[in-house]
């Protein structure tokens, strides 16, 4: 046994609040322990990877209390994989942003990796925990460190995007409470395996209820279509890289959540009907809304709202290919809108409102970005041979072989919506003159490292996606599995 | 007369909602952000009380096993419900100290706390 899936918690934590410490002794420290946490984190979450397609579902008893009774932390292929995501994305944030006002001072940088191991630790922890109101104390751990981070730069209207995500969230955080009462009155216990056993004695009317209010508790977090007010305001004025975090950590934990609660925790059949109708909504709106912006973040928000529309449809799809067009989906819209992010803030780098329009004839001024951030919008699009164009056809024939051809049509024509709002940026990065005043900032060395990396493994997916569906697979079989995750968490003897 | 003190034991569940609703009434309708903070903080409290409530059995005692009180498992409030309310009012009390220093950071940037007024950023 390498290690257990508590250290993922317990050593971020540990981390964030001794950064500080160690930060007075010695300044540097601040940006190097965070890097190494997460690419300790990484090491051990990989082998753990590779330690259960031998042994099976790792189920961890937090101080001896067994379940149902006490807290346990499951590391299953599904959860497993996609906490190895959050934490490989985690990790190149920090590479990223690993210069971060290093010519300022350190007070800023200080508090700014503290919050990015609070929000990598949140988020890890509600893909792991095996307790509802375990996963409610981890969403609040993401909600804090969030509004921390959003509202980071003071000279921005950071605050007034911050406070939009703090309103939401806390409402959002209420209904959650009050869903966790009723299924708490009803079945009397919190652990998410026992509550899948006894759902049948829950009447169905209370079942309806706590899951919309599960729903609109964590549709907040995981930006579906009417609840997603705060995520563009959010993109736009956090940090950057931020942006990436949220996009490719946050709202893949909160999709996680929802993705439990419907496959595993109810029993309700038309649940997946649901997601499949507020996924298109989310899907729709959001790709034509992304058409009209003109802030080149804004946009990339709106995209990342459609994307996530697009994973909860190829969730409700229902089936093992969906499920598994889903995951693949969250795999490179995470990799893919990282990249945009990244390269896309050294394109409007220092521009006061990040139009659009600053972007023009950065490709003469910007080579090697603008050729990466080329390379993600065509992935985002889904044009082969890029790693995009597979997770796009994977839900295309898993909606063929369930007989939704609408659903085809539909996804077919808001991808063409998609296509014209990312050309036209290329178009104007390449075939536009560029204003004389404006100045092009060259990318510092670590973040040309991490874009570079990212494209290739964009690329990479692209020739040979068998490197990782085979992943990708046995997390679909495993979410699929119902059963044997309850048997797996209630027969536990260790 | 013991029909009506039937109903009393209903009260709680229905001073929760009706606090959880002024919470909501107040933090969605208030122009002054300092109010919609507080709508939220009383929403917060109204659920804690559902909380309570739940857990809540007359007559009941601690659920501790002290010696003499070994067979009163029955008669035990259920600990569960209270040990998540402690956990909720400190993440309550978290999130309305981060609400009033953006409150704080509103003020100083906008030099108002009313909403309708602080309005950069939309759709």
């Amino acid at each position: 046994m390498v290690g257990t899936p508590v250290l993922f918690i317990v050593i971020p934590l540990l981390a964030a609040f001794i950064i500080p410490l160690t930060g007075m002794v010695w300044k540097n420290s601040v940006r190097i322990i965070p890097g190494l946490v997460l690419s300790y984190m990484l090491a051990l979450s990989v082998s753990l990877m590779w330690h259960i397609t031998e042994t099976g579902t790792v189920v961890e008893v937090i101080a001896g209390w067994k379940p149902p009774i006490g807290i346990n932390l499951v590391f299953s292929p599904f959860s497993g994989f996609l906490a190895t995501l959050m934490i490989f994305l985690g990790l190149l944030v920090w590479a990223y942003s690993y210069k971060f006002k290093r010519n300022v001072d350190s007070e800023p940088a200080l508090k700014y990796f503290i919050l990015l191991m609070l929000l990598v630790t949140g988020s890890v922890g509600i893909v792991l925990t095996g307790d509802i109101f375990n996963m409610f104390v981890f969403i609040e751990i993401v909600g804090i460190s969030g509004y921390g981070l959003t509202s980071f730069y003071t000279r921005r209207d950071s605050a007034e995007a911050a406070f939009k995500y703090l309103f939401m969230g806390s409402i959002a955080s209420t209904f959650l409470l009050l869903a966790i009462m009723i299924i708490y009155s009803q079945l009397g216990t919190l652990n998410i395996a026992e509550i899948a056993d006894k759902m049948p004695m829950m009447s169905n009317k209370l079942k309806v209820i706590s899951l919309i209010f599960f729903i609109l508790a964590i549709g907040i977090e995981a930006e579906i279509f009417p609840l997603n007010g705060w995520a563009p305001d959010v993109y736009t004025q956090a940090p950057g890289p931020i942006g990436a975090a949220f996009a490719g950590i946050v709202v893949k934990s909160a999709i996680y959540a929802s993705v439990r609660l419907v496959y595993t925790m109810f029993d309700l059949s038309g649940a997946l009907d649901l997601f499949i109708v507020i996924g298109l909504i989310t899907f729709i709106v959001a790709e034509t809304t992304a058409l009209r912006q003109e802030r080149l973040k804004r946009m990339l928000a709106y995209s990342s709202i459609g994307q996530m529309g697009l994973v909860m449809v190829a969730f409700g799809i229902g089936t093992k290919e969906g499920i598994f067009a889903a995951l693949f989906l969250i795999f490179n819209h995470a990799i893919i809108k990282s990249l945009l992010f990244f390269s896309g803030s050294y394109l409007v780098y220092n521009k006061k409102n990040k139009f659009i329009k600053h972007v023009n004839g950065m490709g003469k001024y910007l080579p090697i970005t603008s050729i990466l951030f080329t390379i993600g919008a065509f992935a985002i699009i889904g044009l082969p041979p890029f790693a995009g164009f597979w997770s796009k056809l994977a839900i295309l024939t898993a909606a063929a072989d369930s007989k939704m051809l609408m659903l085809i049509a539909i996804i077919l024509t808001v991808s063409i919506l998609e296509a014209v709002y990312y050309l036209r940026v290329i178009n104007r990065i390449y075939f536009f003159p560029k204003k004389k005043s404006t100045e092009a900032k060259k990318p510092t060395l670590n973040a040309l490292i991490v874009m570079i990396s990212l494209g290739i493994i964009i690329m990479v997916i692209g020739f040979y996606p068998d490197l990782i569906t085979g992943i990708i697979d046995r997390a679909a079989t495993d979410l699929m599995d119902k059963t044997g995750y309850i048997k797996d968490i209630l027969t536990i003897n260790n | 007369m013991e029909k009506y003190l039937e109903i009393l034991n209903y009260t709680i569940y229905g001073a929760a909602i009706l606090l959880l609703l002024i919470g909501l009434y107040g933090a969605l309708t208030k122009k002054s952000l300092i109010k919609i903070v507080l709508g939220l903080s009383i929403m917060d409290s109204g659920v804690h009380l559902l909380m309570i409530s739940i857990g809540y059995l007359k007559n009941g005692t601690a659920p501790i096993f002290s010696p003499g009180h070994e067979n009163e498992l029955a008669k035990m409030v259920d600990p569960v419900p209270q040990a998540l309310v402690l956990t909720a009012i400190v993440i309550g009390f978290g999130v309305t100290a981060v609400a009033l220093a953006l409150v704080i950071r509103l003020y100083k940037h906008h030099n108002t706390l009313r909403i309708d007024e602080i309005k950069n950023l939309k759709w």
